[in-house]
């Protein structure tokens, strides 16, 4: 299996305090892998170092083989890794197909500066039409024009996964894209990404506090406890281990 | 004490003679750091602060002629902790959740409006030639030489006393009271201070006092050092203040006293050298003439470029961005057509009046003003582009804009080319001066970007416009620098109507440019970056990319701005069109009353241009009432009003950060909204 996404030995540290310790990940074409540990594990801090936004003080980044370490975070997206966000990040004073938009017109590269100024900058009829099948896939086309201040909290994330859609990623981070929600708005946003992933392919690394999303979703399981890798395997066995449940003391219940 | 003569004696005179002015660097640092960390407002209006001090101490002292002991307790000890109170509790306090940009634009705005509140209650012009004498008797004339090389007069030992002892207070304050240790725990970890229960108002009230006094006391200390009594000496003491508490990153009081006194050290031995350098070097000499008054903005922006970890610290730009929840987002406006409609038709109709009234009915001076509203409108497109799209304050557009004015000053001054073609190049001139510009400031961001535009503004004005390749040197000297009107076939500009239509065609045409990049993908990328860099930089947008073409094009316009002005008065007029405290004055007018719009940028152009006119000088009220011999006793209108209500917009903008027009826009538009949508109902 090729590995799409392939990280060793990243280690950060801020102010002394070791945030990521020697982690090393690494995740499959097309494949499923979920990333679970208590808060203030490390997790984000490994999505910020894999995708470029924070440097790690050790470690190499492979997308598709190449290593990514000096890239920056926009070329690395470029590349193929799109992300969602724990706390929501949207553009403000914008609306939900905006926001796609913008991300399809970065992806093709079409928009140049003497098209702006002719007046050729404008959306094509192309690009609404890529946005809108996205908005439809993630159940979302009704929000279209909507400006992002009006939306909910489960809305927000699914713009979310849209926006990032929309860069034609090859593996996918997202980071806990339950918290927040209700338990059925989590049903609906599990079902939306099965049905994504089943559609367009690519590779998904899940942080979710929900275990049972990551059971449900996930055929891989990393977990992290204080910037380390505790466990890792299939994620049956690994939800399995009692290391696992010490660590979350019991914080969650799988049967 | 005998030192070798020569190099090392020559450093220690430096050395000696730097430290009083650097003790009192090091007290206004101290209270600008004070200030920052307790409240998160970069307070550039602490000049004005001390200014204010200075000036009662003038006034209580020398005017109403009571003692020395009595004048430093009203002006130091009662009116400058007055002063903060009241900027605390009236202003500051309900901006604890503004962002940071728009508390700096709220102390521009300050830092303009005070000194001029302050000349008007007190009715004190500062006149030149009015020097403050020391606050110790005989201050300028008793010598005392410890080491035989640098003779301190008396009032050079107060300021070094006073230094002294105002640190040993802080110091002994911060280790012994309760208030201080509170503040000491907000200083080192605004974070924390809430969760361990410290009323932070109180110790934000107390700082401001305590940092204002700060303030007063270096006021009246360096004003003997000034040749007379001026805010704008006063706003560069800001500087000089901000650049040594750069050098503690902002956090560090220690720190920023430190480099309070190496600011004082550096420019001392500095000035001490360059000049028998000069001698030997003749090519040194114009650096030597023009570096020296603007050595603090030359030290600041290097410390600003040249330092990185000023640029790594992100927290700078709004230390209590862990406390404070982010400002509620604006409520999203959904606009009904027909609203959208009608304000259009009202503003083709509102204009087409006013052209019409322009143009048949305007004498020569209305005329002009008019003209001068629509250059200025041009002129504030560009912060439009830099500030509304591209979410950066740069307080550096008055510098573009004189490039551009520059540059058709030079074009046909030398080579006799016609002015529209210098136009153009001035203005790509700017933009590439622009571009140049944003490589080292736009790693900045926020705060530190503004400042180091402004120090970029200060050093172009005390530097290069005193070339002659650029400010014209001694030709200016003799006849002005001036520019004559274009000439396009048989149309002579020369003619005022046929110059307004050729401003208002220029406003029109970059008007739209600006409207195309808007709804284009610089734009759409701007707004994406304005709304999250991480989540821009997540779908690969390249935030450096867009934001040095934001850079550019801004420069690009303010450049054929300033060029058609200086077109317009026939000369560049630069200190009174383009001087760095006139471009403070332009983006907050243009911040305060909407950057994100092309509209929002023309009323502040016409709000520029013609409210001294015509509010102030009562021409509007005076055609009302028909006839200027009904107006009111009291006007014409003191200019200064307009400084005042220019600090009152300021405040304003930070309440409604989307501007004035939007923000009235917005709450018309939902009364309408609903009005029309009951009515729809109901039918
Ligand atoms: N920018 C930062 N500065 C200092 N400490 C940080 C920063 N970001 C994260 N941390 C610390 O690193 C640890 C890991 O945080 P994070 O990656 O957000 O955990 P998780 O996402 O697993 O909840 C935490 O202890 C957190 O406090
Ligand atoms: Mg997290």
């Amino acid at each position: 299996m090729t590995r799409v996404l392939e990280a060793s030995g990243m280690s950060v540290a801020f102010a002394g305090i070791r945030a990521l310790d020697n982690v090393s990940v690494s995740v499959a074409a097309a494949e499923r892998v979920g990333l679970i540990g208590p808060n203030g594990a490390g997790k984000t801090t490994l999505f910020n170092c894999l995708l470029g936004i924070l440097r790690p003080d050790a470690g190499r980044v492979l997308l598709n083989g190449v290593d990514v370490g000096g890239w920056p975070a926009h070329r690395r997206a470029r590349a193929g890794m799109g992300r969602t966000f724990q706390r929501v990040e949207l553009f403000a004073d914008t609306t939900v197909r905006e926001h796609l938009l913008i991300a399809e017109r970065v992806r093709n590269g079409t928009g140049a500066f003497w098209k702006d100024l002719i007046g050729r900058g404008r959306p094509t009829t192309d690009e609404v039409a890529v946005c809108d099948e996205v908005l439809e896939l993630l159940g979302i086309a009704e929000l279209a024009d909507k400006p992002v201040e009006s939306l909910s909290l489960g809305q927000s994330r699914l713009v979310e996964v849209g926006r990032a859609l929309m860069t034609g990623p090859q593996v996918l981070l997202l980071d806990e894209p339950s918290s927040g929600l209700d338990r059925d708005e989590t049903q609906v946003l599990a079902d939306t990404l099965r049905a994504v992933q089943d559609t367009r392919g690519y590779a998904v690394l899940l942080v979710e506090h929900d275990v049972s999303l990551v059971a449900d979703f996930t055929e891989r399981t990393y977990v992290l406890d204080s910037g380390a890798l505790i466990a890792e395997g299939s994620t049956a066995d690994v939800l399995a281990d009692p290391a696992v449940r010490r660590a979350y003391l019991g914080s969650f219940e799988v049967t | 004490m005998i030192l070798a003569s020569g190099f090392f004696e020559d450093l220690f005179r430096g050395i000696l003679q730097g430290t009083p002015p650097g003790a009192v660097y090091a007290l206004i640092a101290l209270g600008f750091v004070l200030t920052y960390k307790t409240s998160g407002v970069f307070n550039l209006a602490f000049g004005a602060q001390a200014y204010i001090s200075a000036a009662m101490y003038f006034k209580v002292h020398s005017v109403w002629g009571w003692p020395k002991w009595a004048a430093l307790l009203v002006s130091v000890f009662v009116l400058a902790p007055l002063v903060g109170l009241v900027l605390e509790r009236a202003i500051f306090r309900h901006l604890r959740t503004a962002s940071a940009v728009s508390k700096l634009v709220v102390t521009i705005g300050l830092s303009v409006a005070l000194p001029e509140i302050f000349n008007w209650a007190a009715r004190f012009s500062a006149v030149a030639g009015r020097q403050i004498t020391g606050i110790v008797p005989d201050g300028a004339g008793v010598y005392y030489d410890p080491f035989g090389v640098y003779r301190f007069n008396r009032d050079e030992l107060a300021m070094m006393a006073v230094a002294l002892a105002g640190t040993l207070l802080l110091a002994a304050l911060f280790r012994f009271t309760m208030m201080g240790l509170s503040m000491r725990a907000v200083v080192e970890s605004p974070r924390m201070t809430e969760l361990s229960g410290i009323n932070a108002n109180r110790v934000s009230a107390f700082a401001w006092a305590l940092s204002s006094t700060f303030a007063g006391m270096a006021g009246v200390l360096i004003a003997p050092r000034f040749n007379s009594l001026s805010s704008g000496d006063y706003f560069t003491l800001v500087i000089i203040a901000v650049a040594a508490a750069a050098t503690g990153l902002l956090v560090s009081l220690p720190r920023a006293l430190l480099g309070g006194l190496g600011l004082g050290w550096f420019i001392a031995v500095f000035n001490t050298f360059l000049p028998g350098l000069a001698d030997d070097h003749t090519w040194l000499r114009p650096f030597q003439e023009n570096l020296t008054p603007s050595l603090p903005f030359v030290v600041l922006f290097a410390i600003l470029v040249l330092w990185r970890a000023v640029g790594r610290q992100r927290e700078a730009s709004d230390p209590l961005a862990g406390v404070d929840p982010p400002p509620p987002a604006l409520a999203a406006l959904e606009r009904h057509p027909r609203l959208t409609l009608f304000t259009r038709l009202f503003g083709v109709f509102f204009v087409t009046v006013v052209g019409l009234v322009v143009w048949f009915r305007a004498d020569v001076l209305w005329m002009s003003l008019v003209t001068k509203a629509v250059i200025i409108a041009l002129i504030y497109l560009s912060v439009t582009v830099i500030t509304g799209m591209g979410g950066q304050i740069s307080l550096c557009q008055g510098t573009f804009a004189a490039i551009g004015g520059f540059t058709v000053f030079q074009m046909a001054d030398r080579f006799n080319m016609s002015v529209l073609a210098a136009a153009l190049i001035g203005a790509a001139l700017a933009a590439a001066v622009g571009a140049l510009l944003s490589l080292p400031v736009l790693r900045l961001g926020g705060v530190w970007l503004a400042i180091a535009t402004l120090a970029f503004a200060f050093f172009f004005d005390a530097v290069m416009v005193k070339f002659s390749w650029v400010g014209g040197g001694s030709t200016a000297l003799l006849t002005g620098t001036q520019v004559p009107r274009p000439l396009i076939g048989p149309i002579d500009f020369a003619s005022d109507r046929a110059f307004l239509v050729l401003a208002v065609v220029a406003l029109v045409v970059v008007s739209v440019v600006v409207i195309q990049l808007r709804e284009g993908t610089i734009g759409r990328t701007l707004a994406a970056l304005r709304g999250s860099e991480v989540a821009a930089a997540s779908i690969g947008i390249s935030a450096a990319r867009a934001r040095i073409v934001a850079f550019a094009v801004s420069a690009a316009i303010a450049g054929l701005g300033g060029a058609l002005l200086a077109m317009h008065q026939q000369n560049v007029n630069y200190a009174l069109n383009f001087a760095p405290i006139v471009a403070l004055f332009w983006l907050v007018v243009v911040v305060a009353l909407g950057s994100r719009t092309v509209e929002g940028a023309i009323q502040a152009g016409a709000a520029f241009a013609l409210f001294e006119p015509l509010i102030l000088q009562g021409e509007l009220l005076g055609w009302i009432v028909r006839g200027e011999e009904r107006l009111p006793e009291f006007f014409p209108l003191s200019g200064n009003w307009r400084l005042i209500l220019f600090g009152l917009m300021a405040m304003q903008f930070a309440r409604h950060p989307e501007g004035l027009v939007e923000h009235g826009k917005r709450r018309s538009a939902t009364r309408i909204n609903g009005w029309l949508e009951a009515r729809e109902a109901r039918a």
